[in-house]
């Protein structure tokens, strides 16, 4: 699996620059609300923004704030720096506020040749739906027009059944943790998550299928407590990386950047419709609004499950949709009997790695793991 | 015969306490000389005092005492509808309240307006309900706007909202999510007005047909139809309230500016709280009185004048009137913050859609939902501001960097880099809670404003005059 770990580290990785070479477009895009089946249908590759734990924003932070979530603040600084250089476009989505000011700020002092703004209802009521139906008609005509090429049905058809093929071989990869032996960790799962959006999907499947592939023969590993973790958008593999250290194996989450990508087919009378309804009623945010039962049902269906011990719920220090949701998530959990654990964090920090360590050993304790 | 000895007990909760402690204006007469505003204010707990006496100074002491009679009114009228079985609704600020006064059975109350007043008035500035709300795991970095109030409906023992309405989707994710929150957590049905980031006609279209659906579930709620005789009374008095908030702002344009500081904060909480009722008329006309009277009586309250500044967004109200005097005893003339800068239409009165029309328009243009809510946060922002300062003319802009907007943070230089393009005019950013006092002490926060004209606004101005 060195191959794709690797891969995973690189912002500007081989298949970036084989497209940039191949005169490829390359747009940028950071909620999970977008739909990238119409990037691919445009023959556009869609990447997505990461961070990777960088903790240096302090160009970001003449922009943006303190205030602001160190993710999104993060994803900026790359952007000043010059690390998404290669991107020829970006795609705002109203995702939070955090990440609406990231592009502004993006915009205002980078911008890129194309700049188009998904604006994703946060409600799933007929009128909103129809709404997103016509975002990505708007899209798909914005990405036709940045391209000059037409986006057809049938190519949008194909895109959607890649990705669906590409969703099915993951799925098996992630709810491999749900029996025992866990035979892959949950940062390894998250590295995979984040690749995704960052290599074309032909050979993000390729590397899918070598994984299933080496997963048969990987010995189990060792399992103090299996741990279900959710909260705020985080592509911190490293941080989940040494939480693991202390013996607790995530074998389910509900990150954006994890279990969230899975999504249940919709139908809808033409592709978009399809495409909008998946997206709008699988879209598992906190940003969501009258959807908190769904939420909550979704995370204690996943815990049971993957049999998990206990929850762990982080958020971004100043990530209000997460801050909040995660406390009435604790209330409700414990009432059902599943131990929870909430943890604040600074993005990218590792002087609070310490810190993290010792409350999930507690946790550890406590849940007599 | 056994006697009962009966035991008052205190009342609890933001709203209960404040509602006691108004009853006190019952009692007032109509005009209270310096002397008896004295002995009025030595029996009130500190912070009450310290309002009251700001309020009922006698150079804005009509203004004020209608202001406050408008609280009252308020207050009691929530109540009283409580007890008669009406429904009570509970909004954000960004919401205008008027649709909700024209259904019979409805009543609103506005979370930042309730904890506005807890900090003005209450022992401990309603620390204590944003506390409440800290210990059950909530993160700090909520808006104390909304927590402080919603803390203290989360206790249990506060007066309790029949349902929400959520009108911050889009424009503010703390408070459409703390407002969620609430609902949850304590049964409250919540109503969503989603306002889609997108201004042009196709996203109004959509915000029309999301308010036209909020209005058949607050007919859900009401057990009643919106009637059109209550709408166009309803219209018909904010259309005063606006012709009279348009003079104010005429008033405002004079150099030295007759129009006392404070009164952005009258003028906000009518807005929020009573538009579309007599009351807010009177307050309106109040004002409009004094600030004529300072005109023709050349009484200007910032003598002087060195500064004429605005908050691009929110102030500070933990010391609530007390800072706005200081302000002009420092010769600063504030226009106030951009909560009470409103760019409203007059409402067609001619049929039920026209009014309809009207009505939505006025929470297209609500504040916050106007500027965070549209297709560019900065831009709209921008703009407004930019607007206003010519209008006012205005030399000093400082954003008062309340933790909590993360939106407005997010793309305050942005701001502050564009306001300075276009106009010249300095912004100073500054960081502390608008409603809690531990944050950022007062003191600190009027020693950089004092810095902040001294050092860059005051040298402009000399600059200027020596170019002329």
């Amino acid at each position: 699996m060195n191959d794709w770990a690797r891969l995973v580290k690189d912002v500007e990785n081989e298949y970036v620059k084989q497209a940039r070479e191949s005169g490829q477009k390359i747009v940028g895009y950071a909620c999970l609300a977008t739909p990238r089946e119409i990037f691919d249908a445009a023959g556009v590759f869609p990447y997505r923004l990461k961070a990777l734990s960088n903790a240096n924003t302090e160009m970001a932070d003449a922009y943006m704030s303190r205030f602001n979530c160190g993710f999104c603040r993060s994803c900026l600084q790359l952007g000043l720096e010059g690390a998404y250089d290669f991107l020829d476009g970006l795609v705002e989505t109203n995702g939070c506020d955090h990440l609406r000011g990231m592009f502004e700020n993006w915009q205002y002092t980078r911008p890129r040749s194309f700049f188009h703004y998904l604006r994703v209802p946060h409600l799933t009521d007929p009128d909103s739906v129809q709404w997103f139906i016509e975002e990505l008609e708007l899209t798909r005509e914005a990405l036709a027009g940045f391209t000059g090429a037409e986006i057809s049905e049938d190519s949008l058809a194909e895109a959607i059944s890649r990705q669906e093929r590409i969703a099915g071989k993951l799925r098996e990869i992630y709810s491999s943790r749900w029996s025992d032996p866990v035979k892959i960790k949950g940062s390894e799962v998250m590295a995979l998550m984040v690749l995704e959006g960052s290599v074309p999907p032909e050979v993000f499947e390729k590397i899918v299928d070598d994984v299933l592939k080496a997963l048969s023969s990987r010995p189990g590993l060792p399992t103090r407590a299996r741990l279900f973790m959710g909260g705020s958008a985080t592509d911190e593999i490293a941080l989940i990386d040494e939480l693991e250290s202390l013996g607790g194996l995530v074998v389910a989450d509900s990150f954006c950047f994890g279990g969230r990508i899975f999504r249940e087919t919709v139908p809808g009378d033409n592709v978009i419709e399809r495409l909008a309804k998946t997206y709008l009623y699988n879209l598992r945010c906190p940003r969501m609004f009258e959807q908190y039962a769904r939420r909550k049902d979704f995370i204690v269906d996943m815990i049971k499950r993957s049999k998990a011990d206990g929850a762990v719920f982080f958020h971004n220090k100043f990530c209000d949709l997460h801050g909040i949701e995660n406390v009435k998530l604790r209330i409700d959990l414990e009432q059902e009997g599943i131990p929870v654990l909430l943890l604040e964090k600074e993005y990218g920090a590792q002087a609070d790695i310490g810190r993290l360590k010792t409350r999930l050993q507690a946790f550890l304790e406590r849940i007599k793991r | 015969m056994m006697t009962t000895l009966a035991i008052k007990r205190k009342p609890e909760g933001l709203f209960n306490r404040v509602y006691s402690l108004f009853g006190v204006l019952k009692k007032l007469p109509d005009r209270l000389s310096e002397e008896e505003l004295e002995g009025v204010v030595k029996v009130l707990p500190p912070d009450t005092a310290n309002t009251f006496s700001s309020l009922l100074k006698p150079s804005i002491q009509e203004a004020g005492l209608a202001f406050l009679k408008l609280l009252l009114t308020w207050l009691e009228e929530a109540v009283q509808a409580k007890k008669d079985g009406k429904k009570v609704v509970l909004l954000p600020f960004n919401f205008p309240p008027e649709i909700v006064h024209a259904f019979d059975n409805l009543y609103p109350l506005t979370s930042e307006v309730l904890t506005t007043l807890g900090v003005a008035a209450l022992e401990g500035q309603g620390e204590r309900y944003w506390n409440y709300a800290m210990g059950l795991g909530l993160p700090d970095h909520l808006c104390s706007a909304n927590t402080i109030e919603l803390g203290s409906i989360l206790t249990g023992v506060d007066f309790k909202p029949d349902v929400i309405i959520s009108g911050a989707s889009g424009a503010c994710d703390v408070n459409a999510k703390i407002h969620e929150f609430v609902s949850l957590y304590m049964d409250v049905p919540q109503i969503i007005l989603e306002k889609p980031t997108d201004d042009t006609k196709r996203g109004r279209a959509y915000f029309l047909k999301n308010y036209l659906r909020m209005i058949k579930e607050l007919e859900a709620v009401a057990g009643e139809e919106l009637k059109e005789e209550n709408l166009y009374r309803v219209a018909a008095t904010a259309n005063r309230c606006t012709e009279l908030y348009y003079d104010l702002w005429e008033l405002k344009k004079h150099v030295p500016c007759p129009v006392p500081g404070v009164f952005s904060l009258l003028l906000a909480g009518t807005r929020f709280a009573m538009w579309g009722r007599e009351e807010a008329i009177d307050v309106l006309e109040s004002m409009i009185r004094v600030s004529r009277r300072n005109l023709e009586d050349e009484e200007y309250n910032a003598r002087g004048e060195v500064a004429r500044l605005i908050f691009t967004y929110l102030s500070y109200y933990f010391d609530f009137v007390r800072f706005y005097d200081w302000l002009e005893e420092k010769r600063i003339n504030t226009f106030g913050d951009f909560l009470q800068v409103a760019f409203l239409k007059p409402i067609d009165l001619t049929s039920m859609e026209t009014m309809l029309e009207g009505i939505v328009d006025s929470a297209w243009t609500a504040v916050m939902t106007r500027q965070m809510g549209s297709s560019s946060m900065s831009l709209k922002w921008i703009d407004d501001v930019v607007h206003v300062i010519k209008e006012w003319n205005i030399n000093a802009a400082v954003y008062c960097g309340h933790h909590s907007c993360k939106q407005t943070w997010s793309v305050f230089t942005i701001t502050r880099n564009e306001i300075m393009k276009r106009t010249g005019v300095p912004t100073l950013g500054l960081q502390g809670d608008s409603w809690i006092r531990n944050m950022t002490p007062i003191t600190v926060i009027q020693q950089e404003i004092e810095q902040f004209i001294n050092n860059v606004v005051a040298p402009q101005g000399r600059r200027r005059r020596v170019r002329a």
